[in-house]
């Protein structure tokens, strides 16, 4: 046991202490999970449970448009697909929160392909107005069935998530921290590989025998399934789902948040919900001028940090090894995988690669292989 | 989509039929007829060069055999199996690949990171195999193309010869067995080419490669360097205005009166 303990510890060290930019999450994420059991405060607790939902909405956004370059401009219909889809059944057929909320997420599945396969021919600008117009045609639908729907009203009277604010909290904090990290983990994969490609370049992806339209569809449909499953939580914790969650200020509200945290990072995305949804409520102490400083916040801040705040961070408290690309805490003085020297001063022009390998230099692993 | 290597083997018993046959192939662009009902083919393990004063549709033919445009007429037959129509996936995933004149790294990812994405191609990947074989493999590819300590670095760090390396190490990833090459000499320095040469007569001899192996690919090359073209290819064809208007081996190529007029006369030799 005591083996163990210290097997962890060392891992722990090894993996999360030895990066500023893992432990920073690291503890965030454990003052996330710890705080709300020594301060239950019910106006906190919601705020906290939104902001996860809503990352994991964020998330998805970027997983589709900023991995795989798919600008999705009409998000929201993940999320709304999923929200009708829980609502309905939760309240026409009286299903519990477990089989409600997973169902919306496949409708949301769906929903990805539905808008995937026409989308699949569009690229660029054309496709991000043909994504703007799938929320608005189902918007349409919402208000045609209204005694399905319950049009401008929504539907509402769901179960709740939970019987108390603290489980709902834990619930939508533990989803969240799943699939966020089930979200990273696709990324870092030989899947989050090939979506890397085919936003680099997808002629030069097709030409090396990737199929590029299953993978994008198979983009869409991840993440859908994701969205879908913040569009499920936030139906039942809300207890409503109403025509404004397909509204375009949802679509707009993810890339804003994924654009200020930092586009095509996943934990950027994460970070910005985490910045901005908290930080609207801050502002409410100037309530006639809190748009503005939002907004006004999210201009400097993009104003500076083109990259994004996460991606910015990270760049200050981490520095990436010249030779073997690990990252390396700020503070040290020679890498701590190769023991390459940090200190020099960094060379703005790609020398090496333009040098290390000219010609003649290469002759010897030419013949060798 | 994998052939299987038994497949593979039987069809080379078929001595009879070329590799690539390409019959009538025509494309046009607007008014402009950019290949004109071309009909040439490829042999097994043969190394053919395509060359023609530029606008003569060379680099049209190439984007046509891999998929990337779609012929207004004719036939493109690899093995027997018609290509036309074909998605470009599936192009390369029979055996046939490809590099691009202008090369189209994925920029924002390292070096070895642009030959595993051809190495996680169903053609290329064998049942089961994880990342790190993978990446094993794309090193192998890389160390064939002589570019492999650069394998961490950004694509967009890379010169101009290194990218027309790296095009090679990603086509090569995939284990075709027609490699088709459009101007691979373009912009690199004698020693450059020379490297270059060598590594395009190792490919058509065929044999392994660390975990890349090769029966010996069959070429088609595309360049203007006719000194480096000449010396590696068994046979020429010579386009002019979207038509091959000669065709033999090198030495038979240059003498023709056909081919001089149209072509060295007025580039090279001016």
């Amino acid at each position: 046991m005591r083996r163990y303990l210290a097997y962890l510890w060392r891992e722990f060290r090894g993996e999360i202490l030895v990066l500023p930019g893992r432990t920073i999450l690291f503890s965030a994420t454990a003052i996330l999970l710890i705080l709300p059991l020594l301060y239950p405060h019910p106006y906190l607790l919601r705020i906290l449970a939104l902001t996860f939902i809503f990352a994991i909405f964020a998330a998805s956004w970027d997983l589709l448009s900023g991995f795989v370059g798919q600008l999705n401009l009409g998000h929201a219909i993940f999320f709304g697909v999923a929200a009708y889809a829980s609502a309905i059944l939760n309240l026409r057929l009286g299903l519990p929160i477990i089989i409600t909320i997973p169902v919306g997420a496949v409708a949301a599945v769906v929903a990805g392909l539905v808008v995937g396969i026409p989308c699949l021919r569009l690229k660029g600008q054309y496709l991000s107005l043909a994504t703007l117009a799938f929320p608005v045609i189902l918007m349409g639908l919402v208000f045609m069935f209204t005694e399905f729907t319950g049009g401008e009203l929504g539907v509402s009277g769901l179960t709740r998530l939970a019987p108390t604010r603290l489980h709902e909290y834990y619930i939508s904090a533990f989803v969240g921290v799943l699939s966020i990290l089930a979200i990273w983990k696709i990324t870092d994969s030989k899947l989050g590989l090939v979506l890397h490609a085919i936003r680099e370049d997808e002629v030069a992806a097709r030409a090396s025998g990737i199929n590029t339209s299953q993978y994008k569809l198979i983009a869409f449909c991840l993440s859908g399934l994701f969205a879908g499953i913040a569009g499920g939580l936030y139906a039942h914790f809300m207890r409503i789902a109403g025509p404004q969650s397909l509204s375009m200020l949802t679509s707009f509200q993810a890339i804003i948040w994924t654009i200020f945290g930092g586009i095509a990072t996943i934990y950027g995305a994460v970070v910005g919900v985490f910045v901005l949804f908290p930080m609207l409520e801050v502002l409410r102490v100037a309530p006639e001028i809190r748009l503005l400083l939002y907004a006004a916040i999210i201009v400097l801040v993009l104003r500076f940090m083109p990259e994004g705040l996460a991606p910015w961070v990270v760049d200050r408290l981490e520095r990436e090894c010249p030779r073997c690309k690990e990252h390396n805490a700020f503070t040290r003085r020679e890498c701590r995988v190769c023991g390459t020297p940090l200190r020099v001063p960094l060379q703005k022009t790609p020398v090496s690669g333009e040098h290390m390998s000219g010609g003649e230099g290469l002759s010897a692993s030419q013949e060798g292989g | 989509m994998t052939v299987p290597r038994q497949q593979q083997a039987g069809a080379g018993a078929e001595t009879g039929s070329p590799l690539l046959e390409v019959t009538g192939l025509t494309k046009r662009f607007g008014g402009l007829v950019a290949v004109n009902s071309v009909s040439f083919s490829v042999g097994r393990s043969e190394v053919v060069g395509l060359i023609g004063p530029n606008g003569a549709g060379k680099s049209t033919i190439v984007k046509l055999i891999m998929g990337i445009l779609r012929p207004d007429k004719g036939s493109i037959r690899f093995r027997g199996r018609e290509l036309r129509g074909m998605a470009p996936w599936n192009i390369v995933n029979l055996g046939v690949a490809g590099t691009f004149q202008n090369t189209r790294p994925f920029r924002r990812l390292p070096i070895i990171a642009n030959v595993m994405v051809p190495c996680l191609a169903p053609r290329a990947r064998r049942r089961g195999e994880w990342v790190k074989r993978i990446e094993v493999k794309a090193r192998d590819a890389l160390e064939f193309a002589g570019i492999s300590d650069l394998a961490l670095e950004p694509a967009y760090q890379l010169s101009h010869g290194e990218l027309k390396r790296l095009e090679i190490a990603r086509a090569v990833a995939t284990e075709p067995q027609l490699l088709i090459l459009d101007e691979p000499f373009g912009g690199l320095n004698p020693s450059e080419s020379d490297l270059l040469a060598k590594s395009i007569r190792r490919l058509h001899r065929g044999g392994r490669f660390g975990r890349l192996h090769s029966e010996g690919m069959a070429m088609i090359i595309i360049d203007h360097k006719l000194s480096y073209l000449l010396r590696i290819v068994d046979r020429v064809l010579v386009m002019n205005f979207g038509q091959i208007i000669a065709s033999g081996t090198p030495d038979e190529v240059v003498l023709d009166s056909d081919v001089i007029e149209a072509y060295l006369g007025k580039e090279e030799m001016a």
